[in-house]
């Protein structure tokens, strides 16, 4: 069976290999000369302990390359359609399945050996694509600790691994139901976006209770270490109720630490000084008894975020591999 | 003729197939011993398809028993191995060469003669390493029926394997068929619509229509128990108390009945007269098709 998938399958592979050859190529030419730079300034600034303002000052890459890397986040789902979604529809569809099923091995171990190595090739792809991605971003990462925030948590660490298993599995769950390949990869590209937006926006704040921390308005702001999360913010008042929702302000916008300041609900004895220096009005805020508030999952928190979110898309493609194992060999071909 | 005492390889009893709402086979109680050539003939649509799915375990019968070679028709390697379907859109892969497939065959199948393959194709003039899309419906027939004859089964069914081809290709591929039969004496069963092409090949019929199994048995039986009856004008219920009528056609003064024997025919009246293949099966499926209208019947009496 190893010999037919491989047949069927090798121009899919050379295709995935090159993309992969070309992509590591930019990266690791890009990564290194990122890495040199940062390991530079940090060498430049370590002396004159002036190293914590350097997140603002330091600029690494070009625009073009961090919007290459942000565009590896449809990697799992073009995997899910180019490999998953024809893997068993295009079978019926041009009725070959008629004639693979007719040979010497079950229906059974011809999906087996068809699945066991699309998804295997779907999670090596999908792991060599994260790993390029997480060290050509481990200077940023250092630098602005982002990789917890959403958009970076998607394409790092082995997350990519369960979305492509997951998209794969998709498709060809899709495809047998359907029997056809174009429907199939509508419903595969659909569903999986949608429940990408799902579980991203509303689900994984919630695998574990954020932690709240308020601070007041001086500066530096005392906020949490390393790469963490924030899942809501708030200012809160002096009688400690919060102001309003920053959602739902109005007016000029001021951030303070990634709280946003509702500036025209604050005392207007504060909002005078705004224009004058931002420094002065949060210490008028602190003054007035104004606080921030971060609900926020820390940083230490990141694998295992990373695994919970993994383990969901690998439970769910492997129930949706049953589905299709049991309609494959249970169902008229 | 082979001996009717041959074992079946094809027994199936009451044995159904409904897809929703549509009845595709109802009821089919067949049986063909080893060794036959068996035409399965009917109308499009008549089930010939359904009943052949059901047969290699492509589909599953809502009732009804069925047995293949001894055992219900599974998944088992076993089964599979001594199975050669034909699916009748003749699908191989359009993008692998006949190569390709011959690979296939092999990695896929215990028992495998590529051998036979090459030999065939090369004395057919059938590029082996062109893609399989680029060759021409004959050429791609001769390539699918060698690829499933490579597999050395026990019992060969092709569902409609000429349907698409000319005149010359479908001669070149029922000669092909016909010596793999005389060399290594499988049971083949072969779906058509038209008799024509099968009666030189066949020695046994399935008649399908309507979704029913019409007349099942070896050809010079079936012939023999069938006669034409021509006489003059009558009421034909004497004749239909001790034969079954399968045909009648009524003229002003004559009457043509196709029957089948209950005993000697004893009226002297009609004069009896051996009856064809063709004549059968149009008999029958004339009969599923319901009567003939009257200007149709009168045409055709005027003998």
């Amino acid at each position: 069976m190893t010999w037919l998938v491989w047949r069927q399958h090798r121009n899919q592979a050379y295709v995935a290999a090159v993309g992969l050859a070309l992509l590591a190529v930019l990266l690791l030419i890009t990564g290194r000369q990122m890495a040199s730079q940062y390991d530079s300034a940090l060498a430049s600034c370590s002396p004159s302990h002036s190293c914590g303002n350097l997140a603002n000052v330091l600029t690494l890459g070009t625009p073009a390359m961090y919007l290459l890397v942000t565009l590896t986040v449809v990697v799992p789902c073009l995997l899910g359609l180019f490999w998953g979604g024809p893997l068993v529809a295009r079978e019926i569809e041009s009725g070959t399945s008629q004639f693979a099923w007719m040979q010497g091995v079950t229906r059974g171990r011809w999906l087996t050996a068809q699945v066991g190595w699309v998804m295997l090739a779907a999670a090596a792809c999908g792991g060599t694509v994260s790993a390029l991605v997480t060290w050509w971003s481990s200077p940023e990462n250092a630098l602005k600790h982002q990789n917890f925030q959403p958009g970076q948590f998607d394409i790092q660490g082995i997350v990519p691994i369960g979305y492509a298993l997951f998209a794969v599995a998709l498709g060809i769950t899709a495809g047998t139901l359907l029997r056809r390949t174009l429907p199939a990869l509508a419903v595969t590209l659909v569903v999986f976006t949608l429940l990408r937006l799902v579980i991203g926006q509303d689900l994984r704040a919630r695998y574990m209770t954020a932690l709240t921390k308020t601070f007041g308005f001086v500066h530096p702001p005392a906020l949490p270490a390393g790469s963490y999360w924030i899942v809501s913010t708030a200012v809160v008042g002096p009688g400690g109720q919060v102001v309003s929702s920053p959602s739902h302000s109005s007016g000029p916008g001021i951030t303070f630490g990634g709280v946003s300041v509702p500036v025209n609900s604050m005392p207007s004895t504060c909002r005078t000084l705004l224009f004058q220096s931002p420094i002065r009005f949060g210490s008028c805020l602190a003054a007035h008894g104004y606080r921030a508030l971060i609900r926020y999952q820390p940083a230490g928190r990141y694998w295992t975020f990373q695994g919970i979110e993994t383990g969901i898309y690998v439970l769910l493609a492997a129930a949706l591999l049953a589905v299709t194992a049991i309609v494959v060999i249970r169902r008229d071909a | 003729m082979t001996a009717s005492s041959d074992p079946a390889v094809i027994q199936t009893r009451g044995l159904s197939k409904r897809y929703r709402k549509v009845t595709a086979l109802s009821d089919a109680t067949i049986t063909v011993p080893e060794g036959r050539v068996s035409a399965l003939i009917g109308p499009n649509g008549a089930g010939k398809t359904t009943l052949l799915r059901l047969l290699v375990g492509l589909a599953r019968p809502t009732s009804g028993d069925v047995a293949v070679l001894g055992s219900r028709p599974s998944q088992s390697p076993a089964f599979l191995a001594d199975i050669g379907f034909l699916a009748q859109e003749i699908p191989l892969y359009r993008r692998f060469t006949a190569k390709d497939h011959i690979g296939i065959g092999a990695h896929l199948n215990s028992r495998w003669d590529g051998g036979s393959v090459v030999r065939r194709l090369e004395s057919l003039g059938i590029p082996l390493g062109q893609k399989v899309g680029t060759l021409s419906g004959g050429q791609r027939a001769q390539l699918a029926l060698s690829l499933t004859l490579a597999k050395r089964p026990r019992l060969l069914l092709l569902d409609e394997p000429v349907a698409a081809l000319d005149p010359l290709a479908r001669r070149q591929f029922l000669a092909h068929l016909a010596e793999a039969v005389a060399d290594d004496g499988l049971t083949v069963v072969l779906s058509s619509h038209l008799i024509a092409d099968m009666e030189r090949v066949c020695d046994h019929l399935i008649l399908l229509a309507a979704s029913q199994v019409q007349l099942c048995g070896d050809i010079d039986t079936l012939l023999a128990e069938h006669e034409i009856l021509v006489g003059p004008r009558k009421d034909t219920a004497a004749i239909e108390r001790d034969h079954t009528v399968v045909q009648a056609v009524h003229t002003v003064r004559q009457t043509t009945l196709l029957i089948r024997r209950g005993g000697p025919v004893t009226d002297p009246a009609f004069e009896a007269a051996d009856v064809g293949l063709e004549e059968l099966v149009l008999a029958y499926m004339g009969q599923q098709a319901g009567p003939m209208p009257p200007h149709l019947t009168s045409i055709g009496g005027e003998r």
